[in-house]
């Protein structure tokens, strides 16, 4: 209340420094101005530095400004502030480097490029046909899911003795570590002691190597994939499975609606958008699918898994192409927003029909 | 004769269920047997379903050595599980702390774009980790962080930032704020609010997100595998290596150190049963 | 014939028992509504006509059919649920058409008869609509238009009116009583509300505690209640029970002692012995007050007077006893008055020591 009154009189030395130093537009401005300045005048030690403490300044402005008065930005700074130095602001910085000629392990300086490196990289073929393999794995797996999760649910959804406890076995592949799951299945595909050959011999007399085909290949990591992600499929459509109210099920018996008929227009149309919301969620996340291609299959054989998660990864670290690994991280970002976008959209159509009357 | 009610399901299904159920769970089960296997029982052909069990492979995890060929070779997974605590239980705690703040904030003083504010925070979770570390692994040799606990920590927080404020926002959405504007006429200040009347309502989704957070480090990798060094090296690297580098795997000692890094998970999954589809779906789908 | 007959009905959640061997027989073209206090075991007894829970003991007979073993969906019944149970992404015409794809009958055919519903229960201009669209009344309509478009064997109601306002609960009452007149089948309601129930139906069940206390007219229901629970839970106010000891059977009278006093009525009872404890039922409107005291009236203090309206409650302390009198508006008393009550004679039930009701002679 206090700082308000002393906010609405003007005058004062303390109240005219701190409406100065609590100018934000004006940090936002110098923050925009000294970042991509810096990487182009100066040393890259320096220019971090300098783009360091233009975030630091930003944030201090935001919470002088705030400072006793309102609660809100003064609460959400700090986590602000951490994400944008450790999220928000490399990532601007590596969309600064994507204009450069740049390589991380040589000490040469930045030399400005325009926009040679997205058109290199949406012209690479290579790009493309990283695409298109991580295209056909998050189709085959998030199909796979889908079916998979939905059958699962449909078992889970009755109540039986020790439900609790299957569920719990079920629900497990999902947090687990991709690590463990990659190492798992490694060994299961293993071509000498490996269950899966083993098993194979067992028909056909032959050791199986199933990672020697390309086919093979996509089958291991999207069958791991998918067996360590249907229960998360089966957890969404689950949650809509029990919110159907159980007096529509006793009405369409009494009514006599048949099996099909009560799925299709009581069952269904619960689960409908969790079901999209599954597909959404689960397509972001296997488009990102790096772990368990690179302990299982590490790309090979060739480059017939390398997603393009494991390509960007190549290029950034092992062939250390940092300019244009940016270039190819900024198509990636902006897949990402825009399905990120669409799902959220779906979220909060699904919240607004839940709050509307039945 | 006897009918069940709708929805209901007796014994009968139980078996169906818990024959699904097992072959769902068979890989993982298969890596337990194998922990308490014998090396060459582990490689055996055909796979031994009985077999004399060791905990041999448990020792060598957390033995300082053990012989190979006549070396004696330090597996250090000691270390990198004390490290694989050690970071992921201060992050959470960094993360929950700044994280909880926010979401308060967010959910109770909602800012001039609340929304845009709060999608960017989720898109910076959603992007691939790999988009993310190129930057990072840049500005962290720029800075000196790479390979300190700081600088991993610090990486860490801000991979659980969003998931924290995203599923401490979802249930500070979900409490009346009818009580909170009863305390203030009652005379309380924010501070009390905050404390005294929303904390104790939300400590079950506190433990919940913190939990999550827990198994979503420990579990994480491509940022572990890029900026650890050598003394900060969490297991899931760890295991990587044990498989990418040697000649002969040893899958035995990889069955037990999988086992070890399984059991939190399967307990958290039995106890947050009623939390998984938030924690899954960072706190975007509630019911 | 669509006739409901319940037979030693008793069922059981595990050591509860919710319906206590229950019988019921309501004939074609019969309302009968099930009358009880919530938990009662009213809604049960419904599911379990309806076969959405299964009798654990006795017969239950559907148009003369043992139907215990038959699914809900082969008993051939129509259902209105106290939640009207609408399906939620159809509209209100695919609602209503919905339990007759079960018949397999023409598209044209369907359509007709959902217009003849909706005309009859004034749905037309809604039709298109979801529930979701749907005011409270409209609802309720469709629910009950997507019970009788079918031509079942019984109609069953779960609190239908429950959640319609006062206003609209007036107007359903009496629609749904007209649109089962014309029908004739057995129909049972389940109600809480015993103006629902005096209103809507030919017979009242009044259920406590799992068991049927009473199956009888509404006009019987008020007038010779079976026991004291019966009595205390029909009419608004409460019928007053006195607790009483008879102490002379005389050949015309009856006196008893009461709280302290003593008073003559000129009824007999043919089964009631002097010295016998009985509790005396007196409906608030059934008493009046005197001015003078005599040995038929008894005498108290006024202690609280409500205005009703048209009429005054009048709580009268006798004793212990809060004794609830109605009168004309026109009647002045003030609290702390002392006041003098007698009883009508012919209005005056008794029941013995078990509670049951102890007929006058015939």
């Amino acid at each position: 209340m206090a700082t308000q009154a002393q906010a609405a009189t003007p005058g004062g030395l303390g109240q005219q420094l701190r409406e100065h130093f609590s100018n934000w537009r004006l940090a936002l401005v110098i923050a925009i101005l000294a970042i991509p300045g810096s990487v182009a005048l100066f040393p890259l030690e320096t220019a971090f530095w300098v783009s360091f403490g233009a975030v630091i300044l930003i944030t201090a402005t935001v919470v002088t400004r705030a400072w006793g008065r309102r609660p809100g930005p003064l609460l959400v700074a700090p986590a602000l502030a951490t994400l944008f130095v450790m999220n928000i602001f490399p990532l601007l910085w590596s969309l600064g480097l994507s204009f450069f000629h740049f390589r991380a392990n040589r000490m040469s300086p930045p030399r400005f490029a325009g926009l040679d490196y997205f058109e290199k990289v949406i012209s690479d073929p290579n790009v493309w046909d990283r695409l298109q393999t991580t295209a056909i794995v998050v189709v085959l797996t998030v199909g796979i899911q889908l079916i998979v999760g939905f059958l699962l649910a449909l078992m889970f959804e009755r109540e039986f003795p020790g439900r609790r406890i299957l569920l719990m076995l079920v629900l497990t592949p999902m947090m687990l570590s991709f690590v463990a799951v990659g190492a798992f299945f490694r060994y299961y595909y293993e071509p000498t002691f490996g269950l899966l050959s083993q098993a194979v011999r067992l028909v056909t007399g032959e050791p199986y190597i199933l990672l020697a085909s390309p086919e093979g290949a996509i089958a291991g990591i999207v069958f791991a994939d998918a067996w360590m992600w249907s229960p998360f499929v089966m957890l969404l459509v689950l949650a809509g499975l029990v919110s159907v109210p159980k007096y529509l099920y006793e009405a369409a018996e009494i009514d006599r609606a048949s099996w099909w008929r009560r799925f299709r227009t009581i069952t269904l149309p619960y689960i409908r958008g969790l079901l999209l919301l599954a597909l959404l969620f689960r397509t972001i996340e296997a488009f990102k699918l790096f772990d368990v291609v690179f302990l299982i299959t590490e790309g090979g054989p060739g480059t017939s898994t390398e997603t393009i998660a494991v390509y960007l990864y190549r290029v950034s670290f092992q062939y250390f192409k940092t300019a244009e690994s940016s270039a190819l991280a900024y198509i990636l970002i902006f897949i990402v927003i825009v399905l990120t976008n669409l799902y959220l959209y779906f979220v909060q159509q699904r919240e607004k029909d839940e709050e509307a009357p039945a | 004769m006897k009918r069940r009610r709708l929805g209901h399901a007796g014994w009968g299904w139980t078996a169906f269920a818990g024959l699904v159920s097992f072959i769902y769970f068979f890989p993982v089960l298969w890596i337990v047997l194998t922990a308490f296997k014998a090396h060459t029982d582990a490689l055996a052909i055909p796979p031994k379903w009985i077999f004399t069990p060791t905990l041999e492979n448990f020792v060598s995890v957390f033995a300082r050595a053990y012989i190979k060929g006549q070396t004696a070779v330090d597996t250090n997974f000691d270390v990198y599980f004390f490290n694989s605590i050690f970071i992921a239980g201060s992050s959470v705690l960094i993360a929950l702390v700044i994280g909880t703040l926010a979401a308060y904030g967010f959910s109770r003083y909602p800012l001039r774009g609340n929304s845009t504010y709060l999608f960017i925070i989720l898109t910076t979770r959603m992007l691939p980790p790999i988009v993310v570390i190129i930057p990072i692994f840049l500005m962290f040799r720029v800075s000196g962080l790479s390979g300190t606990y700081l600088g991993v920590i610090l990486l860490y927080t801000a991979f659980n930032l969003p998931f924290t404020i995203w599923m401490m926002k979802s249930f500070f959405d979900e409490l009346s704020p009818e009580v909170e504007d009863a305390a203030r006429l009652d005379g309380s200040n924010g501070y009390r609010v905050f404390f005294r009347i929303c904390m104790p309502q939300v400590k079950a989704g506190l433990a919940a997100t913190a939990v999550f957070g827990l198994i979503l480090t420990w579990n994480e990798f491509l940022f572990a595998l890029l900026l650890t060094g050598v003394e900060t090296r969490t297991v899931p690297v760890a295991m990587a290596q044990t498989i990418g580098g040697d000649i002969g795997v040893r899958w035995g000692l990889l069955a037990a150190i999988e086992t070890l890094f399984l059991i939190p998970v399967v307990v958290v999954v039995y106890v947050l049963q009623n939390h998984l589809l938030r924690g899954v779906t960072f706190g975007t789908i509630r019911r | 014939m669509s006739t409901i007959r319940l037979r030693n009905v008793t069922k059981r959640f595990g050591s509860l028992v919710a319906v206590n061997r229950a019988n019921l027989d309501v004939e074609a073209g019969e309302v009968l509504c099930l009358l009880g206090p919530s938990g009662c075991g009213k809604t049960t007894t419904l599911r379990m006509i309806a076969g959405l829970e299964d009798a654990t003991e006795g017969d239950i007979l559907v148009a003369e059919r043992r139907v215990n073993h038959l699914r809900p969906s082969q008993r051939d019944i129509a259902m209105v649920f106290q939640f009207y149970a609408l399906y939620p992404v159809l509209t209100v015409a695919e609602n209503l058409a919905y339990p007759l794809h079960y018949e397999r009958i023409s598209k044209a055919k369907i359509e007709e008869r959902v217009n003849r519903v909706a005309s009859l229960l004034h749905l037309e201009s809604v039709l298109q609509r979801t529930p979701g669209q749907l005011a409270e009344g409209e609802k309720q309509r469709a629910a009950v238009g997507r019970a009788i478009i079918r031509d079942p064997n019984c109609f069953l109601f779960d609190e239908p009116l429950s959640r319609l306002d006062i206003e609209q609960r007036q107007v359903m009452r009496g629609q749904i009583k007209e649109l089962l007149a014309g029908l004739s089948k057995a129909t049972v309601i389940v109600t809480h509300d015993q103006l629902e129930a005096l209103t809507m139906a030919d017979r009242i069940a009044v259920m406590r505690d799992g068991i049927i206390e009473q199956v009888d007219t509404p006009h019987r229901i008020f007038t010779e209640p079976a026991n004291l629970f019966v009595a205390g839970f029909i009419g608004t106010p409460r019928m007053n029970l006195i607790e009483a000891t008879l102490t002379e059977a005389g050949e015309s009278h009856l006196r008893f002692e009461l709280g302290g006093q003593q008073v003559r009525l000129p009824v007999t009872r043919p089964g009631l012995g002097a010295g016998s404890r009985i509790t005396l039922g007196v409906r608030p409107r059934a008493c009046e007050f005197v001015s003078e005291p005599d040995d038929g009236a008894i005498s108290g203090q006024v202690d609280l007077v409500e205005p009703m309206g048209a009429e005054t409650l009048v709580h009268l302390l006798h004793g212990d006893q809060d004794l609830r009198v109605v009168v004309d508006r026109t009647t002045r008393l003030t609290v702390g008055e002392q006041a003098n009550l007698r009883f009508e004679p012919g209005s005056v039930h008794l029941f013995d020591e078990a509670g049951r009701r102890v007929e006058p002679a015939p």
